[in-house]
């Protein structure tokens, strides 16, 4: 294979196995140069072409018209490795976002996935709500744990927090924690019909997330007093 | 034919293996997330209600390919949306890119968004999907040869995108 038709071959198929090909990478220091620099141009196109996909994308998908009941049948183990695996893609997808306010992080957050998570609650526990507030140093009191219908990972503005949906009386309600996070406290923010509460806790910040029409501020003390460090729990 | 058990695992299968894969071919297609997603859904939908039409497992990728590729056509046949700045999006966790390989990712975000379908699409087969060239032409229906230029003249065009912005020397590295 003369040069020219090596080039050419790079330019249209760089990964090629074709075995006259690979033989040829070799040919000479100008196939190897020309191949080398092929190779970064290709690691370089990947990453541009790699944009990040949205945490519910699949999650969606299950939950398409004329699945939605045979999915709601579906063992408890599907529906957690669903929560499991929406909450790693959230994680990349959102990594490096920043948000301006955490009101600005409610409303895309909750716009983003509140619901869906809500939908995937519904289906089933998941998620083991020590195992996941641990993960940054902290305890769920009794009679939070309790409460915690599901509990993953999910972006925060510092990174990586988490989300919360609790069995409550009045219906399930979503808490995110998010680790590092200064906010006023009782902080109310009303958005899409709803409203959120802002709670000051010790290491960071949690935000109570009401259903339509119904406030928050009565899961207060339970989010505020049970989300406590390892070394608090009483 | 399949029971309903088996039905929905495959479903599932195949909603875990390639829908993403499928969500970013669809996002670089139209450029705007909302439609990707209607486009990866429908494409989805369709694949669920013919679910027993496809006969080789092996053959999934270039089925729901098909699928997503008409549909796009049905819902831009009259009108084809300006690619948006997909730069705004965030770079995936790992590998944490340096600034000079983030200009060069962002020029190259630019200049893909910029190719001609004719050239983004047989790149998107390629690269997203790992297409080879005559499965390129075979879902195109032309030839590989015409694939093969096609693939060439796309990294040229790319190529000179990098250049013309004359950015770091890591970009005049690439060639």
């Amino acid at each position: 294979m003369d040069f020219t038709e090596f080039k050419r071959k790079l330019g249209a198929e760089p990964r090629s196995s074709d075995p006259e090909f690979l033989a040829a990478r070799n040919a000479s220091a100008e196939h190897r140069e020309a191949a080398a620099a092929a190779e970064r141009f290709e690691e370089r196109l990947e990453q541009a072409l790699d944009i990040p996909v949205p945490s519910d994308l699949a999650a969606g998908l299950l939950d398409a018209p004329g699945r939605r009941q045979r999915r709601r049948r579906w063992p408890l183990a599907l529906a957690a490795s669903l929560v499991v695996a929406v909450g790693a893609a959230g994680l990349v997808y959102r990594s490096s976002h920043s948000w301006e306010s955490v009101e600005a992080y409610v409303l895309d957050h909750y716009r983003h996935d509140g619901a869906k998570v809500l939908e995937l609650a519904a289906d089933g526990p998941a998620g083991d709500v020590q195992e996941v507030l641990g993960a940054f140093g902290l305890q769920a009191e009794p009679v939070l744990a309790g409460m915690v219908r599901l509990v993953k990972f999910c972006p925060a503005p510092g990174g990586k927090g988490a989300h919360m949906v609790l069995d409550t009386e009045s219906g399930p309600v979503t808490v995110f924690y998010l680790p590092g996070t200064r906010v006023n406290d009782r902080q109310m923010i009303d958005f899409d019909g709803r409203q959120a509460m802002l709670v000051s806790l010790e290491h960071g910040a949690a935000v109570i997330v009401g259903g339509t029409g119904r406030s928050p501020a009565a899961y207060y003390t339970v989010v505020h007093d049970a989300i406590v460090p390892f070394d608090r729990r009483s | 034919m399949l029971s309903e058990i088996q039905r929905i695992k495959r479903f599932e299968v195949l909603a875990r293996e390639y829908s993403a894969d499928l969500f970013r071919y669809a996002m670089w297609m139209c450029g705007n997330e909302a439609l990707a997603r209607d486009l990866v859904q429908e494409t989805f939908l369709r694949a669920w209600k013919a679910l027993h039409r496809l006969q080789d497992e092996k053959a999934a990728k270039s089925w729901l390919i098909t699928i997503l590729r008409r549909e796009y056509a049905r819902t831009f046949e009259r009108k084809v949306p300006p690619i948006a700045n997909l730069d705004t999006v965030s770079e995936p966790e790992s590998g944490e890119p340096g600034p000079d390989e983030q200009a060069e990712v962002s020029l190259l975000r630019a200049g893909i968004a910029s190719l001609e379908e004719k050239y983004r699409e047989p790149l998107l087969m390629q690269v997203v999907m790992g297409y080879s060239c005559q499965e390129i032409a075979d879902e195109l229906g032309i030839s590989k040869n015409a694939v093969m230029t096609q693939l060439f003249r796309a990294r040229q065009q790319l190529k000179e995108k990098l250049g013309k912005d004359g950015t770091t020397g890591n970009v005049h590295g690439l060639y």
